[in-house]
């Protein structure tokens, strides 16, 4: 079969291939000596070798070397996923002097010996197909020449927490311009309205405060406080970003004297002391705000709509009070983003069995902040709210809304147990004899410093029991709550009367990122948290280019991790912009001029507005600087006029018709996009997730990019069943080019449903890059679906989807409504607008 | 049979037989056993916990184990638990498993257990344990209990440490099973026990109210006996209150257990509730007891507990066509347990969620039918449910010859002293780990304190009552109860 593909290439071809044992981890049931013997009789192969480690220095010395020796002009390497080495490998290609473009991988590690570890014969077998796909891709590759982007050297944080803040600083202080935009009317995030900090017993806002006034001095910074990002348009050092500022009411002229709250009338519940007091209308959020201005907050107060109450702007001295002031949208261009957006607290009201809300003695981790804070409503002395009395007895309960699968969320929220150990600590220090019990499920004391402190509230007398408890009793008289668990290291129950109970909340992702998501784009865990561009190698950036994270946005952190990570995503944002540009991969597509007839079914599809048709040369043409190049428009175009760059039709046909030159009938051909549902597949082979060896992955940059043609070529040769994968329907990282697949693979059916085909051996699936559980499970649903095909129902389907041979509208007018007939319904429908081209032009399909 | 195998890995075989969902991974924190009442019953013999965690890495001799039969099936563990793990589930499959196999030494094993254990053991086999659900065989699960547990030597013995406290004596207000099940304790432990019971029957709820299908009142009545046997009296037709004052009472004994339970009846609050046709729960339950009642054609039922799929299943063993339970939330809230629902399901009973009755329509005084509303969920309210708001114009009517309201019950506690304080929902309010009421010397327990709950509550509730009670009279006794106020109490507060 592979004969067939390299006889349309003219060149000579000299194929270097590689096979990696990597250790044992492809070694141990994928047998790389058979491999590597395989692929040196591939017609095109010059040369086959396997090595233990190919990425490590010896072993891309070798590839080096042997391009200059054998004169190799493609090389294959045969390993872990491409979204690990393929820079790696590019590189070395590169070095020894042949295009990047000339190389290509085959994953033999997370696609094959990961997730076959017990069917050493069939992962062999496998990773033979695996690689003579990629020899037969890399047999029609071309060299590629990428262009460079200029980045713009400003900055835009979003989020004014620590995190947001010290990133901030990083880069002013580098010496870009950055914009800092803070939702809330003051920067400081929760770390503001913590009392003492962990494992050091710091107070936060006085480590915090230097540098939240640092922030509102640089002279670099340009902070907007109050204020949302609403659009952002672009790309990687060139974003657009419209950020709307909501109305402060008070301009920046305000001299923080205060007069104006002595008179407001509306009292509200203050947000920043976790609603255990009130403040007025007009206010300043905490004392140390920054900036350090009064605001009226627009939901309570009275005067604004209806001219009933002015009695602020009255008693405003400098008269800096305007009513009337209207939110202002400004656009901002920018080179990089970093995304610092932090956290919400869990809220344990729908633990019901605790009783948070209902018992007025059953408080959370943050209420207590609040109450033993010196800045707080009760000047930090430790009361109960029932009857305002020092409690001598308090529990504290851990893992609420952490470790959870029904009650909360699943992780472990990371600085509980030590925020619960230091406020323990925090109550013997003022008030020694009050009885302390903390009921865990386990003490996760893991950084520095974490243990000493552990072992100090031990020191302390404070009561550790393993065992959390199962309700929460009221005594309504007395406001006591009693607690009924089990102690499990003992096997027996413990009964607690206590008279303030602290529910230790977990963190989670804020309620609104999936605003700051949709715009720029990024992913998010199944945690909910935004997702990195590569867990360990990549920690905090993402999959959008020139977009950086920081804090708990990516998950629940300390202080010290948020901080750390800001730093980081400063120094990953600084490397772009001192840089000043940036490469853009040649993926994008190139117009054929001749085939194309204007018909701009490509400019509709295009996510980003990249393609143009002239109306009056009809001919499209692509701005390559727009176009990241998912390649839908490339699916769509019925006239082959699109040729995407490094995917072309032609090396995705030579990958399907190798996948099944054999046993096509026992196959699964999947095509995978590479941000998601690859990145799936290879989640599945990094956590050892075992499922059936039928599938033959082949990656797109996008599921949009999956034609029609694809899917019925590989139904057309035989296949069992056909898995066309991608993103979540509004998680894209090409905006909504997945609903072009999604029509597609309609289209698909309607078309099998005509053939009298079954349905299910085209699966659609939307499989994130955290669902490698769910990828795994779609395969063995679909090994099912392939052990249930007949031999009648697979040469029904090699029947139906055979390519026609050309059709020409002929010039009669009957002629033209006989071959409409045939045709899917969008061509119809095109082919019928088309009446007007010349005649005897012909429609392939 | 693959299970044959002797030294077959019951963790593995669970997994093979159980999906993901029911065994996902236990981080042991105790919330399954601390809400377990047959583990705060039985805590040396039960503990749920520790059971699956034997289960996972035990071999085949775990279905030999007494404690996979004393699961009570209450579903406490399931609802509370922060994986989810559904181990009533887990525990129901080992069962079968057991049963297949033809270990049935844990299931005597465990009778053997609950007689000694727990009060009114056969009647909680009935109602609570259910072994009679993996054992298909009726007659044979009859039959061990009436060995083992009814007929079994001790039961006929007098209690061996009778009167070796002389002199205290505690009046109980109530035969339900808390009541019985403190007078059983205090009684073993040597008081004189008295119970005051306002009907002309003995047994409470587990009398009146379980139907027949569940439990035999003969069963109840030996029981009753064996708890008589011990020395305890039980006074019938006195209603504290009307017959007896409640001040005499407190002259008389040393302590007194408030364990009246929760009668009455909430009423929906619509037009038509006064037609004939029209039940609430209790009285249909107790009717249909007497076989006093006969219905016909289609009934409906209204409300999701245990009371009310309890109605529906009596509802068609006493003549009706077709029963439908209307829910007002979802499935997923509704409180009844599962077991109890899957079982109505199968004998025919049709339910309808997310609807609620709007007014009874009636004709010449008898009922005709019902118009409902469709509901839809919105927030979660204080119980953790979603609260269901009405659909605007999604009225309907249902067609019915007999309604029953079974949408809950309340404590009646006006016949006791204003000294005991009680809860804003109209209960008594006690301490819960001693149910010690404000007032000294009288203690309350069961669903009178609670609200409704389950026979094993009730149980439970008796025995925790009877060591509080105990403790009070041996350590203190009477020195510590202030005498002037007791008279005080019965001068000025009581009976008013």
């Amino acid at each position: 079969m592979i004969s067939n593909v390299l006889s349309k290439s003219k060149e000579d071809l000299r194929i270097g291939v590689y096979v990696c044992h990597c250790g044992k981890n492809i070694a141990g049931s994928v047998d790389c000596e058979k491999v590597s013997k395989f692929a040196s009789d591939l017609p095109g192969v010059v040369l086959s070798k396997h090595n233990l480690y190919t990425c490590s220095d010896p072993g891309q010395e070798t590839i080096k070397k042997d391009i200059a020796k054998h004169n190799l002009n493609r090389v294959v390497v045969a390993s872990c996923t491409p979204r690990l080495h393929e820079p790696t490998f590019r590189r070395t290609c590169e070095e020894a002097g042949l295009n990047k473009y000339l190389f290509e991988m085959a994953n033999i590690r997370e696609h094959c010996s990961w997730v076959h570890l017990y069917e050493p014969e069939k992962a062999t077998e496998k990773a033979k197909d695996l690689v003579q796909m990629a020899v037969a891709r890399a047999a029609l590759l071309k060299p590629q020449e990428e262009s460079t982007v200029p980045v713009a050297r400003k900055t835009l944080v979003i989020g004014g927490g620590v995190a947001g803040i010290q990133a901030a600083l990083d880069l002013a202080d580098t010496g870009y311009k950055v914009y800092l935009v803070e939702k809330t009317p003051s920067i400081g995030g929760k770390m503001a309205q913590i009392d003492k900090t962990f494992p050091t017993m710091d107070c936060s806002i006085c480590i915090l405060a230097p540098k939240m006034s640092d922030v509102g001095k640089h002279p670099n910074i340009e902070l907007l406080a109050n204020s949302e990002v609403v659009d952002v348009s672009g790309y990687i050092g060139n974003f657009t970003v419209k950020v709307k500022k909501k109305p402060r009411h008070v301009s920046k002229d305000c001299t923080a004297c205060g007069d104006c709250v002595k008179v407001c009338p509306v009292e509200v519940p203050n947000e920043f002391e976790t609603g255990l007091s009130s403040r007025k209308a007009v206010y300043i959020p905490f004392a140390q705000s920054v900036p350090a201005l009064y605001l009226i907050d627009e939901k309570s107060c009275i005067g604004l709509d209806n001219n009933t109450c002015g009695a602020c702007k009255e008693a405003c001295g400098p008269k800096v009070i305007d009513f009337t002031e209207k939110e202002k949208e400004v656009s901002l261009d920018v080179g990089t983003i970093i995304v610092a957006t932090g956290l919400d607290v869990f809220d344990p009201a729908g633990l019901t069995e605790y009783g948070y809300l209902r018992f007025s003695n059953t408080i959370t981790s943050m209420e207590f902040e609040r109450l033993i804070n010196a800045g707080g409503p009760t000047g930090g002395r430790l009361v109960r709210p029932s009857d305002m009395s020092v409690p001598k007895t308090v529990v504290f309960i851990q893992c609420i809304g952490s470790r959870s699968d029904s009650k909360g969320n699943p992780y472990c929220s990371n600085v509980c147990c030590m925020n619960t150990i230091k406020d323990a600590l925090l109550i013997k220090e003022h008030w020694p004899d009050v009885k302390i019990h903390v009921l865990y499920l386990d003490i996760r004391a893991f950084g520095k410093g974490f243990e000493d402190l552990f072992r100090r509230a031990k020191e302390e007398g404070v009561m550790f029991t393993r065992g959390l408890p199962a309700e929460i009793f009221e005594d309504s008289k007395s406001g006591s709550l009693y607690l009924i668990g089990e102690n499990t290291l003992e096997n027996k129950k413990y009964k607690i009367e206590a008279d303030l109970v602290v529910l230790s909340v977990g963190l989670e992702p804020r309620k609104d990122s999936d605003v700051v998501k949709r715009l720029l784009r990024l992913s998010k865990t199944t945690d909910g948290f935004f997702m990195e561009a590569h867990p360990k190698l990549r920690p905090v950036d993402t999959p959008t280019g020139g977009v950086f994270l920081a804090g708990c946005a990516e998950a629940p952190k300390d202080i010290k991790d948020s901080v750390t990570q800001a730093s980081a995503a400063a120094g990953r944002a600084g490397i772009l912009m001192s840089k000043g540009s940036v490469t853009v991969e040649a993926i994008t597509p190139l117009m054929v001029s001749d085939n194309c007839k204007g018909c701009s079914l490509c400019e509709k599809v295009c996510p980003y507005n990249a393609i143009t048709v002239d109306k009056e040369s009809k001919e499209a043409t692509v701005v390559e600087a727009a176009c990241s190049g998912c390649g839908t428009c490339g699916a769509e175009c019925p006239f082959e006029a699109i040729e995407m760059r490094h995917f072309t039709d032609e090396q995705i046909f030579a990958q399907v018709d190798v996948a099944t030159a054999e046993d096509a009938n026992k196959k699964i051909i999947a095509f995978c996009c590479n941000w998601c549902s690859y990145a799936g597949a290879d989640f599945a082979g990094v956590s050892r997730m075992q499922y059936p060896p039928a599938a033959r992955i082949i990656r797109t940059m996008c599921s949009g990019r999956v034609s029609t043609k694809f899917v019925e070529r590989a139904f057309a040769r035989g296949a069992a069943a056909v898995l066309v994968a991608g993103c979540h329907l509004n998680d894209c990282h090409y905006i909504n080019a997945n609903y072009q697949t999604k029509k597609r693979v309609e289209r698909l059916w309607k078309k099998m449903e005509r053939l009298g085909l079954d349905k299910n051996r085209l699966q659609l699936a939307w499989i994130s890059a955290a669902e490698g559980q769910k990828f795994a499970l779609k395969m063995k649903e679909m090994q099912a679906i392939v052990d249930g095909v007949s031999a009648e129902e697979l040469e029904k389907s090699v029947k139906g989807f055979m390519p026609r041979s050309r059709v020409v509208v002929k010039k009669s007018e009957k002629a033209i409504e006989k071959t409409v007939e045939c045709l899917t319904p969008e061509i119809q429908s095109l082919v019928c607008k088309k009446r007007s081209l010349p005649k005897d032009v012909g429609v392939k399909y | 049979m693959v299970y044959q195998n002797q030294i077959l890995n019951l963790g593995k075989t669970l997994k093979n037989v159980l999906d993901f969902d029911k065994l996902k991974f236990c981080f042991e924190c105790g919330i399954c056993t601390a809400s377990c009442p047959v583990a705060e019953l039985i805590p040396e013999n039960y503990n749920p916990r520790t059971l699956l965690h034997n289960l996972l890495s035990g071999s085949v001799d775990m279905l030999k184990s007494a404690e996979l039969w004393l699961c009570a099936w209450c579903n406490r563990c399931h609802n509370h638990c922060p994986q989810k793990i559904n181990l009533p589930e887990i525990f129901q499959t080992l069962r079968k498993f057991a049963v297949e196999h033809g270990y049935f030494e844990g299931f005597y094993k465990a009778l053997s257990i609950i007689r000694e254990k727990i009060p009114l053991p056969a009647s909680s086999c009935y109602v609570c344990f259910h072994p009679e659900r993996v054992i298909g065989d009726r007659k044979l699960v009859n039959k061990a209990i009436k060995d083992i547990i009814l007929d079994y030597e001790d039961n006929k013995q007098k209690p061996k440490s009778i009167f070796e406290i002389p002199g205290k004596k505690v009046a109980i207000i109530g035969s339900g099973p808390t009541g019985l099940s403190a007078a059983q304790d205090l009684a073993k432990k040597g008081y004189f026990v008295t119970v005051f019971e306002e009907s002309s029957f003995c047994g409470g709820m587990l009398r009146n109210c379980i139907p027949e299908y569940r439990l035999s009142k003969k069963i109840v009545d030996c029981e009753i006996k064996h708890i008589e046997d011990l020395g305890v009296k039980i006074k019938k037709n006195l209603a504290i209150g009307e017959n007896l004052k409640i001040g005499k009472l407190f002259q008389d004994y040393d302590a007194v257990l408030v364990a009246t339970g929760a009668h009455v009846e909430k009423t929906l609050g619509v037009k038509g509730e006064e037609l004939k046709g029209v039940f609430y729960a209790l009285d249909f339950l107790e009717k249909s007891n007497l076989k006093k009642i006969e219905v016909h054609g289609r009934v409906l039922v209204v409300g999701g507990g245990d009371v009310a799929i309890d109605c529906a299943r009596t509802a068609l063993r006493v003549g009706a066509k077709e029963v439908s339970v209307l829910y007002r939330r979802s499935k997923d809230e509704m409180p009844a347990n599962i077991w109890e629902v899957n079982e109505a399901r199968e004998e025919g009973v049709n339910f309808e969620f997310l609807v609620a009755p709007t007014r009874i329509i009636g004709e010449n005084g008898n009922v005709v039918g019902v118009e409902c509303v469709q509901n839809e969920l919105s927030e979660v309210d204080d119980s953790g449910r979603r609260y269901p708001v009405a659909v605007q114009g999604s009225e309907f009517e249902l067609k019915a010859n007999f309604v029953v309201i079974a949408v809950g019950q309340f404590p009646s506690i006006d016949f006791l002293p204003k000294t005991v304080d009680v809860t804003k929902d109209h209960r008594v309010a006690v301490n819960p780990f001693t149910l010690e009421t404000t007032t000294a010397c009288v203690f309350a327990g069961g669903d009178v304190a609670s609200g409704p709950a389950t026979l094993m509550e009730a149980l439970l509730a008796g025995k925790q009552a009877a060591v509080t009670i105990d403790c009070y009279l041996q350590s203190s006794g009477l020195d510590s109860f202030d005498k002037i106020s007791a008279k005080k109490l019965e001068s000025e507060d009581c009976d008013k």
